[in-house]
């Protein structure tokens, strides 16, 4: 569906979908965290919800043995896997394809997400990430800014969260 | 101007005039009315006809309580809403709005004979009318009083308005914004807590609203409520008004539902007319104050007689005299000051009538002053008047006789049983309530949750104790989150503290039995009822008030639960707790469907998935059917088509030729690592140890129990890299179970599992021509059947994207499943159905997908199976690896009863007739046996448009696999079906068309 697009300055809220990204998600023994991280050069950080940057990504703690990792450069990343492989055995899984991500900003994008979502967001650190729900659907939430967000919903959940969003967008458009 | 309204007096805005009807009649009001309070400024008190009785009935109160004056409200097609509360609905420009439960007409009612015959209309009459014949229940009684119960009509048309939800967290949630909850909320907003003040009226201020004689701080209350909510706003508190907290549940989440439009001369777009939010507090403050109570008299419901809290009410907030001439009759000093208010605005006071002996000097001197009749120790026995009170019949009380009467004119009669304070919300999170014996009044007691409970909510009096008392109830709000504030300081001149006696029905010289003192006015609950129910044997207040109805209309006994409670523990001769209070529930006033509802309806009613391709089928005309949480393509009909037809035009072209399916929708996990096939053997029944690189295999997964979970063909693609998929329905189900054994059983494996079933986009190819449309959009691999045999998978590129391709086939066909990244599977989708064209190549659906599989035998887990459906029962036995130490349900697969024979198993059916059976009926043996008959087994599919050309059906039947070629019954409606038990696989047995 459409989703109307408000890129005039009073637009409560704005809501884009991302380009596609590649993801991957890495599985890996808690006490084999370090070496694999160092195998593949990024960070895995080890509180669930802390992400982290690397050269040409972006790492999420998901649980204590899973990572969600973004990056524009898959081949290394499989590379250096396959390498660690017999050392360090995990699961490595492209994932880019589960999951669509919406870029959620604007002066009350909190008010939007507060539609669907459950948790306290005000709460949710700029920097982190959480695996939540949005209505009925998991979805991990982004905070990059003070009103930057990401939502990644997977694919076939994305019609219904979509439909939802836009219902809210109308609402904060009508300023009730 | 209207006759009863005093200029320039009030909160409403005497320069805005707001234009509305009430039963076709134009009436004149103010900004900032309500209907009733614009109908009482016209002299109308007359709104309603009560339930059982069709009494007429005006406003008794002035707030959400209002038992009496419901009205239909509306604003168009699809926008009447029934039984609105005239007390709280907002005056809008051009509203229109009409009384109830009236036939002819309001002020002359046919119902209202049914008042007449009063004396047979007791407690427990439906009861005890409606009893014999019993077969009368259904077509006569039940119809009869279902036509009769309930207040307004349901509305017909679908409602245009959307309705809003949002989740909101907060430190501190304060219920009610009178002097207490504000108070509250400025202590705890000052010492730096989040804070959210909600109240249900259209402005905050609670009591102070109808008080504006009161002096707070050196300032008339007026203004030091507008400061002080301007301190709150600029202390960042969210206020919200029009808000109501409907319910109060575990962990501190409060509902609270906002009303949004419905005062408002036009809707705006695209805004929701109501919104509900889930508010999680750390601490809730309760501050929702008292509700008056009705006195219980002989005609204490005649349209004119209203709480006296109510009438200071109407003349302090909307400038509204109730009457000209009004009498007062009290057990509560509080009326006192509304007839001290009245009769300052120019109402004459005809007389304060107080139950009590011994009044308090000074308000008996201020009423001297103004020259008032004062009667103390009297009782109301009567009024009169036909649709407004004209007197009231008074009698003095010495040493409990009731002396003799006396008459007193009036147009309007307040009256005061002293105040209730509200704790329903206190008893939704089950807080236990203590009996107050000498305010005769429960107090909430022991609390569950991070609650406080501030001012007349607790029994206390006067504004300077709800004042300290809510300031109190902020300071230990934050204190438990651990921040500090100084106590407040509160002036307060001109307080009206007061105290009162409570009464059950009034004492009467008359007979009691024939009055009609009201003690429930929206379901017509009279003291005499009550009475009656405990003669009959009620002992506990729940079963008096399942046999009266007291309390149990849409105001949930605000009013009458104590008074109720009152009477019945005199009629029982036991103190008021031992007879016990009634509970309250969510929600704390009636709430529209739509808030509730929020946001699912429509396009958004459930969560619905949908795969990459739904869109194509969509509009190449698809029906569609949900399947777990999926809409998946059912079928494609072509103009002119039926189901039927469509399903059997599908199925031939795929046995024809070749069809399209979407299967994106079956589960797919990637069970990846070192001990992958050791997970896989311990897993599934199947042995995997075996399977080739580029092998598929179809698994068979058990429950510890032994019976058949799941099942799908899985492929090995390395190694250690099993691609599984699952059933649709099963997906997050099997997931669980092995992500279950791995953690809490198995630890030890390296071994991992990600659902990929959103990754791959998976579109099945069936039939002879399917190699050849496939064929030439494939790189990297040689399909032919030498190469690629059934039951393989490889990694190759399909029409230039990278794919999982398996030869497999759920059709009996040369099948081939293709799956790629879900961003490309229209991209496929297209690519095949152009390359199809020459093959004529026909999309089908799941019931085509349904049928095909039948044909062959295949089980549908779920539909085939139930739970209780060992492989051996559907079959299955070659499924299993026989010389594995140990899968998941091995062992209870030798539990002896299900070794045992005249186990149900799975065959196939045909009828003698070659009609269609139905699924899920039932199956006997011998048809002549008596009823009940021995039922063997049931049909678990049943399809009559296959390619076969004759209905085929599949069955769970007792000892079925021994039982092949004997005749069955099915005993249906319409006669009994005969039919043959064969095996289940009805076409090309051999399996030959798969080594294509």
């Amino acid at each position: 569906m459409n989703m109307q697009e408000h890129d005039f300055a009073t637009a409560p809220v704005q809501i884009k979908e991302l380009a596609d990204l590649v993801r991957f998600s890495l599985r890996v023994r808690p006490e084999h965290r370090a070496d694999m991280a160092a195998a593949l050069a990024m960070e895995l950080p080890q509180k669930v919800g802390d992400r982290a940057g690397f050269a040409t990504g972006e790492t999420l703690c998901l649980g204590p043995d899973e990572w969600l990792i973004l990056t524009t450069e898959p081949a290394a990343l499989v590379d250096a896997a396959r390498e660690a492989y017999a050392r360090l055995p995990h699961s490595l899984t492209e994932i880019s394809d589960r999951e669509i991500t919406l870029r959620l900003t604007g002066p009350q994008v909190l008010d939007l997400l507060a539609t669907g979502c459950p948790r306290d967001i005000e709460a949710l650190a700029e920097g982190r990430a959480v695996r939540t729900v949005f209505d009925s659907a998991t979805v991990v939430l982004w905070r990059d800014g003070p009103a930057e967000f990401r939502m990644d919903i997977w694919r076939s959940f994305a019609p219904h969260v979509r439909s939802l969003l836009a219902q809210a967008e109308a609402e904060l458009i009508a300023g009730l | 101007m209207n006759r009863y309204r005093i200029p320039g007096r009030g909160r409403v805005d005497h320069d805005a005039p707001v234009s509305f009807t009430f039963d076709g009649k134009s009436y004149q009001g103010l900004r900032g009315d309500t209907v009733a309070s614009a109908l009482l400024a016209n002299g109308v008190h007359l709104m309603g006809r009560s339930f059982k009785y069709h009494r007429p009935r005006g406003a008794v109160t002035a707030g959400s309580e209002e038992p009496n004056a419901l009205i239909g409200t509306s604003r168009g097609p699809g926008r009447f809403e029934p039984n609105t509360r005239a007390t709280m609905q907002e005056l809008r420009q051009g509203l229109v709005t009409e009384s109830q439960n009236k036939w002819p007409r309001l002020s002359f009612d046919i119902g209202a004979v049914n008042d007449r015959a009063y004396m047979l209309f007791s407690a427990g009459f439906y009861y005890k009318t409606f009893m014999w014949p019993r077969s009368f229940w259904d077509k006569v009684y039940e119809p009869f009083i279902r036509a009769a119960a309930g207040l307004g009509k349901s509305p017909s048309e679908e409602d245009p308005d959307t309705y809003a939800s949002r989740y909101l967290h907060t430190d501190v949630l304060v219920v009610g914004a009178g002097p207490a909850g504000i108070a509250a909320a400025h202590s705890a907003a000052l010492a730096g807590a989040r804070v959210v003040l909600v109240d249900e009226n259209s402005e905050m201020g609670g009591s102070i609203l109808s008080d504006p004689s009161v002096r707070v701080d050196k300032a008339g209350s007026w203004t030091w409520l507008a400061s002080r909510l301007a301190e709150l706003r600029a202390l960042g508190v969210r206020m919200m008004t029009r808000t109501t907290a409907i319910g109060y549940y575990h962990q501190n989440m409060v509902a609270l539902c906002e009303r949004l439009t419905d005062h408002l001369d036009d809707l705006p777009q695209d805004a929701p007319r109501e919104r509900m939010w889930r508010v999680r507090a750390q601490q809730v403050i309760l501050a929702q104050g008292a509700l008056e109570k009705p006195l219980v008299f002989d005609g204490n419901d005649r349209p004119g007689v209203m709480l006296a809290g109510a009438a200071q009410t109407y003349l302090n907030r909307y400038g509204v005299r109730v009457g000209d001439n009004v009498a007062v009759l009290t057990s509560h000093d509080s009326a006192w000051y509304a007839a001290f208010d009245l009769a300052d605005a120019g109402s004459r006071i005809a007389a304060i009538i107080d139950t009590r002996d011994d009044l308090r000097a000074d308000l008996a001197n201020a009423a001297a002053t103004r020259g008032i009749r004062v009667l103390k120790g009297h009782t109301a026995t009567g009024t009169k008047g036909r649709l407004r009170i004209a007197s009231v019949r008074v009698n003095p009380v010495a040493g409990g006789r009731v002396g003799k009467p006396a008459k007193i004119a009036c147009d309007a009669l307040l009256m005061s049983g002293g105040w209730t304070p509200s704790l329903h919300l206190f008893s939704h999170t089950k807080g236990s309530l203590a009996w107050d014996a000498d305010s005769k009044t429960f107090l909430p007691d022991h609390k569950t949750e991070a609650c406080q409970i501030a001012g007349a909510g607790r029994g206390l009096w006067g504004y300077e104790a709800a004042l300290v008392d809510g300031n109190a109830a902020g300071m230990a709000a934050v204190k438990a989150m651990g921040l500090t504030i100084s106590e407040g300081r509160f002036e307060v001149e001109g307080d009206r503290p007061g105290t009162g006696s409570s009464q059950k029905e009034l004492p009467t010289d008359r007979s009691a039995g024939k009055a009609k003192a009201f003690v429930d006015f929206q379901n017509d609950v009279t003291a005499k009822d009550l009475r009656l129910a405990v003669r009959e044997g009620m002992r506990s207040i729940e079963h008096v008030k399942r046999y009266t109805t007291n309390g149990m209309a849409t105001d949930q006994g605000k009013m009458s639960n104590i008074n109720g409670l009152m009477i019945a523990a005199d009629a029982l001769g036991k103190e008021p707790p031992q007879v016990g209070l009634t509970t309250f529930r969510p929600p704390y006033t009636p709430t529209s469907f739509g808030a509730f509802a929020g946001y699912m309806r429509g396009e958004t009613f459930q969560l619905t998935r949908k795969t990459p391709i739904d869109g194509w089928a969509e509009a190449h005309g698809a029906a569609f059917e949900p399947v777990a949480q999926w809409r998946r393509a059912w079928y494609f009909p072509q103009p002119g088509e039926d189901m039927h037809a469509a399903v059997a035009r599908e199925c031939r072209a795929t046995r024809a030729s070749v069809g399209i399916f979407d299967a994106s929708t079956l589960g797919k996990i990637e069970v990846a690592g070192p001990d992958a096939v050791e997970f896989m053997n311990r897993m599934y029944t199947n042995p995997w140890t075996k399977l080739g690189i580029g092998r598929c295999r179809y698994g068979l997964l058990l429950g510890e129990d032994g019976f058949i979970r799941d099942d799908g063909v899985i492929g090995r693609m390395s190694p250690d890299l099993f691609h599984v998929t699952t059933t649709t329905g099963g997906a997050a189900r099997v997931l669980n179970m092995m992500e279950d054994y791995l953690q809490t059983e198995w630890p030890d494996l390296n071994v991992w599992l990600t659902s990929t079933t959103e990754q791959w986009a998976t579109i099945a190819l069936n039939g002879p021509n399917a190699r050849k449309v496939l064929e030439p959009l494939v790189d990297g691999l040689d399909l032919s059947g030498a190469a690629f045999p059934h039951m393989s998978v490889a990694e190759c590129s399909v029409a230039g994207l990278p794919a999982r391709l398996f030869r497999l086939s759920f059709t009996g066909e040369l099948g081939f499943e293709i799956n790629v990244p879900a961003r490309h599977g229209l991209t496929l989708w297209n690519a095949l159905m152009e390359s199809g064209k020459a093959y004529d190549i026909c999309p089908y659906g799941t019931e085509t997908m349904h049928v095909l599989r039948a044909e062959k035998g295949y089980i549908i887990v779920g539909q085939d199976t139930d739970g209780t459906v060992t492989p051996q029962d559907a079959g299955l036995t070659w499924a299993i690896g026989k010389k594995k130490p140990d899968f998941v349900g091995k062992r209870s697969l030798e539990r002896p009863d299900l070794v045992t024979s005249g186990r149900k198993q799975l065959v196939g059916l045909l009828t003698e007739d070659g009609s269609k059976l139905e699924e899920g009926a039932q199956i006997v043996l011998d048809p002549n046996q008596p009823k009940p008959m021995k039922m063997v087994g049931h049909v678990t599919s049943s399809y009559d448009c296959g390619t076969l050309g004759y209905p085929i059906a599949m069955a769970v039947i007792e000892g079925g696999h021994d039982r092949m070629g004997e005749t069955v019954h099915i005993p249906m409606p319409g006669g009994i079906q005969r039919a043959k038990i064969t095996s289940t696989v009805f076409y090309d047995p051999d399996g030959e068309r798969l080594k294509a």
